[in-house]
């Protein structure tokens, strides 16, 4: 991981101390490799966006942090050592839609979890209760999760990976499926463990909404990672740049005046360009000028979303 | 946590939801109204069996035929008479089934084709104390001597100490077999769609992540067996809690030795069939799936549960054969041991291979389980379960 990312002054990032390590994983199912020397790591207190593609490998790194595969190659490592089953306990894992008992009771539920994860009764009981009032599901204590909305099943399903109070939280595509209101709770969620001292790494497709909510991410192809860093810095070493204009016109033909360059998006009056990060822009600027009244000029790196085509070729 | 401690928060969890559910409290509470149904009704049925007798008789009425014939019928009858001018309007009373038999005056009994052959007996029977006691009476003897006369010193005495076919002990252990069938049959499909809901719904990742998959496995054949066996032994206790109060069976007396065999082996066989279920379950990701994965397992239990229900009468090779082979054995042993049929170290080496075979199937289920319960979308050969295994 970005040892770059961590010099960012952030109080809860321990620089130097890597809480989970993933090195070198390597997992061949028959002809199908599906991580090919996979490497990255997470600290204490940092908030992780692992992306990739479909089929990149990311659901089969996360199930082997929890030992659910066994690499060919490679191992993970918790705090420097090979993860025992007892540091495994402090491990929260939210894997990909569902991951609960549909016809079991909100309260029992969340308290076997709690169980699972090697809380006495007496704790795991009380815990379960105050999940459930903070979500406002107090009253449904005894109700059966498939009688909630769906919303609300995604909340307990987080409440039940974080009912232990875990050190490592891993969470499959928690976005997926939620209302716009239901991304910011989880959003908010997922930042405040963090700030707690929590390493939180999350997977997702949503990459505007990655880029809006961590500062570092993970991008990972056919089982390798590509890129590693803040998301920052990994705009900027892009060798592209974005070009924006608009101007007051309603012409469609803007593109043909800037034809050397790759021309991203054009429509009425506006125009979305990509050049090369040394390229001059006041020669460009009068360019634009002559075509009608500049209303709008801009230069940036690549987002997110640009920078995840780059690297992965799409 | 320990090994313990997580096999009995499984097995807790299992055993508490399955419980709770109304599926399973409903099914409980039939089969307890069934049981106690099927011991009471034929019970009724037998005391509301007093038979209406309809005896004809052409011309004067015997002194005290209906007393006499309610008697020599064992007290299962409740007789009265229809006096008739003549042979000829009894005759057709009796074919037209207005009455059942009909005395004439000649000393003759007529009956039909209808006729009850205890009720002709009981006719004969009481006309002929009837006649011995007036002709008694003319020799002057009383009727209180009379009996004395028709009594004698004898008494009988049964002199063969048991049942020596083990006929009844073998139905008893049969019926345990239909018990281990029935719970087999039931536990082992809720083992199976237990195992395939938690995959579907991958909530088995989450608890991987925190218990070992035997452990898993072993929790949930623990939970969901214990709660068989509970209630089984609570439609035990209500049958023979009403068939003592009814005193509609009588138990056998080597009872408790062949309850206690059946136990063994009701343990050994769930243990063996339910872990062979969970490993199936972990092989399908659809409850579609579920009674193809399940299905080599449901024709070996009907085979030894035909083997069994063929082999009530005796001995013969196929149940001998069977009673050593571990997949059989818990259905057909008891049978053989509460029979008397089987040598002792027929028994030895049939527990024996039982406790091997239950064990190598435990690590080989376990094995297949692990290997299966990740692997979702499609089904999952047992092979290639087995090898990619990490257990």
């Amino acid at each position: 991981m970005s040892q770059l990312g961590l010099a960012s002054g952030d109080p809860y990032h321990r620089v130097g101390v890597a809480m989970l390590e993933i090195r070198n994983l390597r997992k061949r199912y028959g002809d199908v490799v599906a991580l090919d020397g996979c490497s990255f790591s997470v600290q204490r207190g940092q908030l992780l966006g692992f992306l990739g593609p479909n089929g990149s490998g990311k659901t089969t790194t996360m199930r082997s942090v929890f030992s659910l595969i066994r690499p060919d190659d490679g191992d993970v490592r918790w705090d420097g050592t090979t993860i025992a089953p007892e540091s495994r306990l402090r491990f929260g894992y939210m894997p990909e839609q569902r991951g609960l008992y549909p016809r079991m009771k909100l309260a029992s539920q969340l308290s076997y979890f709690g169980r699972l994860h090697g809380m006495d009764k007496t704790a795991a009981t009380q815990t379960a209760r105050r999940w459930l009032d903070q979500l406002d599901l107090g009253d449904r204590a005894d109700s059966r999760l498939e009688e909630l909305s769906h919303g609300n099943q995604q909340r307990v399903q987080l409440a039940a990976a974080l009912i232990h109070d875990p050190d490592l939280l891993i969470l499959d595509e928690p976005f997926s499926g939620l209302d716009p209101i239901g991304v910011e709770a989880m959003m908010a969620i997922l930042v405040e463990r963090a700030q707690q001292g929590a390493a939180v790494v999350f997977s997702s497709h949503q990459l505007d909404l990655v880029e809006d909510l961590c500062e570092d991410v993970v991008i990972i192809a056919a089982g390798k990672v590509v890129l590693d860093g803040a998301i920052r810095e990994l705009r900027s070493r892009s060798p592209h740049r974005y070009l924006d204009i608009e101007l007051a016109t309603s012409r469609t033909d803007l593109h043909t005046a800037f034809a050397e360059f790759a021309v991203i998006e054009s429509a009425s009056g506006r125009l979305r360009l990509r050049v090369d990060d040394n390229t001059e822009l006041e020669p460009l600027i009068h360019r634009a000028a002559q075509l009608g009244h500049v209303r709008h000029f801009s230069y940036a790196p690549p987002n997110l979303s640009e920078v995840f085509r780059e690297v992965v070729g799409q | 946590m320990s090994t313990w401690a997580s096999i009995l928060l499984v097995a807790t969890r299992d055993f508490k939801e399955r419980a709770a559910s109304r599926a399973f409290q409903l099914s409980t509470g039939i089969t307890v109204l069934f049981v106690v149904g099927w011991i009471l009704v034929p019970t009724f049925l037998a005391n509301d069996d007093l038979k209406a007798w309809s005896i004809g008789v052409v011309g004067d009425q015997p002194t005290g035929l209906v007393t006499a014939v309610d008697a020599a019928s064992g007290g299962t009858a409740q007789s009265d008479t229809i006096e008739f001018e003549s042979r000829a309007s009894a005759e057709l009373a009796l074919t037209s089934g207005d009455i059942d038999i009909a005395i004439d005056t000649e000393g003759t009994v007529l009956v039909d084709n209808g006729t009850d052959d205890q009720l002709t007996s009981a006719v004969v029977t009481a006309l002929a104390s009837i006649e011995i006691a007036t002709r008694a009476e003319e020799l002057g003897i009383e009727v209180t001597e009379l009996a004395d006369l028709f009594t004698g010193g004898y008494k009988v005495e049964s002199v063969s100490v048991a049942d020596e076919s083990g006929e009844e002990d073998r139905i008893f252990a049969f019926f345990a077999t239909v018990v281990l069938f029935m719970s087999i049959v039931t536990y082992g499909s809720w083992i199976l769609i237990g195992v395939i809901e938690e995959k579907t719904n991958r909530v088995v990742e989450v608890v991987l992540g925190t218990v070992r998959s035997h452990q898993l496995l072993a929790g949930k054949v623990l939970g969901i067996g214990v709660l068989g066996i509970a209630q089984v032994i609570l439609i035990g206790v209500v049958a023979i809690t009403v068939m003592s109060v009814q005193d509609a069976f009588e138990i056998p007396a080597a009872a408790g030795t062949v309850l206690a065999w059946a136990l063994v082996w009701y343990i050994l066989g769930f243990a063996f069939y339910a872990v062979a279920y969970a490993a199936a379950g972990s092989l399908v990701s659809r409850q579609e799936e579920a009674q193809n994965a399940a299905f080599p397992l449901t024709m070996m239990l009907m085979a030894a549960y035909f083997i069994a229900s063929f082999s009530i009468g005796g001995e013969n090779t196929i149940l001998r054969v069977s009673s050593l082979l571990p997949m059989f054995a818990p259905m057909t042993m008891p049978i053989r041991i509460a029979g008397g049929d089987a040598a002792g170290w027929e028994i030895a080496v049939s527990l024996g291979l039982m406790v091997i075979a239950t064990y190598g199937l435990i690590r080989f289920a376990g094995r297949v389980y692990a290997g299966g319960i990740l692997q979702s979308g499609g089904r999952v050969k047992w092979r290639e379960a087995f090898r990619t295994s990490d257990a």
